[in-house]
């Protein structure tokens, strides 16, 4: 029997020691609202008031709820476009700037990077003032130039298109950060060899740096698509979920059921709902992108 | 040594109620202008002959306001002392402190209010649960200067004016001014859009207040005249249909009238000086109406400093101090015994308290329904789809009709 010495209960204990703190933060603040907020979700309640237990009706209730299908659809959309955009732009952007002895790079970064240390309600009200219909500048200097304005936050296809493009302009700097330091991880050997054996610089590209940054664009894929399942002040400030429905998302409908129609039972029912898609497309990214590195 | 201490404990438990820590009176706040420093500025004198009480007033972005006071109740940490509005009043009814029987001489002091403001002050028992502290009213600002440029005397005219003579005269008023693009903004919220409801003979309620009767001949009269003008483009749809703010239009001179609330008046003072600019009667529809409303001070059940709170609210709602954050707000006043002095727009005043005489009563009753507050989120985004073309009147009507009745089961 194996005897247990001083030596080894440091070793089993130290590492639960050093991961309680954050254990317990995790569980208060995530784990325990999670699942009692499952509990709620069975419940009329509003906020003031004495909860009732009513079984499934709320979940009833929601798959006959037009307006949160419509915006869960909205929120897919939102997420099938501004996902991949947000991916791709900030890889380009480290692409290009990933090489720390280009002349003037760190400006270029720095130019980048700035929009994602805005708030996302400063954002908004910015492109509010820059896209507006009769205060925007852009339309005004569209019809300087004699054109007719544009609506760009009035009309269903231009707001969400609006929304998206706003979107990445806020969050493509951040990604690129992470993209950088995944582009810098990569063994210069690797290129060197590549260059020796004559591989152009897309087959470099293609066959070298995507599959070694394959673990850098999943984290930047399910950060972003975590965040644009979130997004909520950005769409507030800048088109209020309008026009209608058109840029109205999960998260606001949540919002809306909870504080402004006091039924907090049937906004913790979105909630669940909006928890197991993300969880789903997660763990979808996962088993796609996270396949074992085949670059050995 | 015994002695030294004991004579410690005596002076220690003489001189502790000496050196107190002041009360000090969490005051939760919201503007719509300057709202927060002329309360504080009012309120100075009560500071200075109460040196017990201090005053932590926290100001929060009206848009966040009845979530954060909601959470705050929720949460058993209500602020001591809260302006509130009319729908806010009743969205937390349950959790204002009743004033009857806490305060002397309240049955006095409830006859001096106008009875819309205390119509909205009361619990469903009649009992007082927070202090009318100014009266607002929607009504029409328009830019003078704009229907002078027209030859029009939008003064003498709007006396006597109707919806169809505003279309007409207000097709005028954009021709004759080359900035101008359109006739009139309305603020995207259901309130300010109940204003044309009521004029056109509509309403959200049946007569005892006891269930939704959306669905009648006014109310989609009154959506198909808010198309219309949208589509005639008389109305900017970047408000309804996006998110420009009517008031920075109207400011900018991009439009000639502005239905908004009483507030107004003091914004435009402040920032309009490129025209002549004031309130004129709406023109009339089936009938003339206005849409009452007004902000409230309350104190909460469960409060820590429930006396000091009671005392400072009852000292705000007094006749003077009534009479000067009215003044210096720019705003109506909720009590019938004030004479108010104010230093400049009287007559725009009166002629938001003229629409406000002729407003029927009922329209104070439907907005102060808690469920009528709960769908009216929902209201709006029926509004929006009649606009955008996606429903028609009847069918928005009729989807309100049945959202609205799941509340009043």
């Amino acid at each position: 029997m194996r005897k247990k010495t001083k030596n080894s209960f440091n070793q089993a204990t130290a590492p639960i020691l050093f991961l309680l703190p954050n254990m317990i933060i995790f569980s208060v603040f995530i784990i325990i609202p999670a699942f009692q907020g499952l509990r709620m979700a069975a419940y009329e309640w509003g906020i003031l008031s004495t909860p009732h237990y009513i079984g499934w009706s709320n979940f009833l209730e929601m798959l006959k709820d037009t307006v949160f299908w419509k915006t869960f659809a909205n929120t897919l959309i939102y997420s099938l476009f501004s996902v991949p955009l947000l991916v791709i732009v900030a890889l380009l952007f480290a692409y290009f700037l990933q090489d720390n002895s280009m002349k003037g790079v760190r400006v270029y970064r720095s130019l980048f990077y700035i929009p994602s240390l805005l708030s996302m309600i400063t954002v908004g009200i910015a492109w509010r003032f820059l896209l507006g219909d009769d205060m925007g500048i852009v339309n005004y200097l569209i019809r300087f130039m004699g054109s007719q304005g544009v609506h760009w936050l009035t009309e269903s296809g231009t707001a969400m298109l609006s929304i998206i493009l706003i979107t990445v302009w806020a969050g493509a700097g951040y990604f690129m950060v992470i993209m950088i330091a995944g582009f810098q991880a990569i063994p210069q050997d690797l290129y060197e060899a590549a260059r020796i054996d004559g591989a152009s610089p897309r087959e470099t590209f293609w066959k070298i740096t995507i599959p070694m940054l394959r673990g850098t664009i999943l984290v930047t894929l399910v950060l972003a698509t975590i965040s644009s399942f979130k997004a909520y002040e950005l769409i507030i400030v800048t088109t209020g979920g309008g026009p209608g429905y058109a840029t109205k998302f999960i998260v606001q409908q949540v919002y809306q059921a909870a504080f402004m129609e006091d039924r907090m039972g049937y906004a913790s029912m979105m909630s669940i709902v909006l928890m197991i898609l993300i969880s789903v497309i997660t763990l979808f990214q996962f088993a796609i992108t996270g396949k074992k590195q085949d670059y050995e | 040594m015994k002695r030294i201490a004991l004579l410690i404990v005596i002076l220690v438990s003489v001189l502790m109620p000496t050196f107190s820590a002041p009360t000090t009176l969490t005051v939760l706040w919201f503007n719509d202008a300057n709202e927060s420093e002329v309360f504080q500025n009012t309120m100075a004198d009560y500071v200075a002959k109460n040196p017990s009480v201090k005053l932590d007033v926290q100001v929060v972005a009206f848009s966040a306001y009845e979530q954060k006071l909601k959470l705050m109740i929720a949460g058993g940490n209500p602020p001591d002392v809260a302006r509130v509005t009319n729908n806010q009043i009743s969205a937390l009814i349950d959790a204002l402190l009743p004033l009857d029987g806490k305060i002397q001489g309240l049955d006095e002091m409830k006859k001096n209010y106008l009875p819309a403001s205390l119509a909205f002050a009361l619990d469903g028992k009649g009992k007082l649960v927070a202090f009318p502290t100014e009266a607002t009213a929607n009504g029409m600002l328009v830019n003078k200067t704009a229907f002078k440029n027209a030859g029009i005397d939008v003064d003498t005219i709007s006396k006597t004016w109707t919806w169809a003579d505003w279309e007409t005269l207000i097709a005028k008023v954009i021709a004759a001014n080359l900035k101008m693009k359109y006739g009139l903004a309305v603020d995207f919220t259901p309130h300010r859009f109940s204003t044309l409801m009521f004029q056109q003979g509509g309403h959200f309620l049946n007569a005892t207040q006891t269930g939704m009767d959306f669905e009648n001949p006014g109310t989609i009269a009154s959506l198909r005249f808010f198309k219309s003008l949208h589509d005639k483009g008389l109305i900017p749809k970047s408000v309804w249909m996006g998110s420009e703010n009517p008031a920075e239009l109207f400011q900018a001179g991009l439009v000639a009238c502005h239905i908004g609330g009483s507030w107004n008046i003091n914004t435009y003072k402040q920032n309009v000086k490129d025209f002549e600019w004031g309130a004129v009667r709406m023109p009339k529809g089936a009938i003339n109406s206005s849409v009452p409303g007004g902000k409230f001070i309350a104190t909460f059940k469960g409060g820590k400093n429930e006396a000091e709170a009671l005392r400072l609210i009852t000292a705000f709602a007094d006749k003077e101090h009534t009479s000067a954050y009215v003044r210096d707000t720019f705003n109506l006043s909720s009590r019938t015994d004030t004479v108010v002095n104010y230093p400049s727009n009287s007559k725009d005043f009166a002629i938001f308290l003229e629409e406000l005489k002729v407003t029927p009563s009922f329209t104070a009753d439907e907005w102060k329904n808690v469920e009528l507050n709960k769908v009216s989120t929902f209201i709006r985004e029926q509004i929006v789809q009649v606009l955008m073309g996606n429903l028609t009147p009847e069918q928005a009507a009729k989807a309100v009709q049945e959202k609205g009745s799941t509340y009043f089961k």
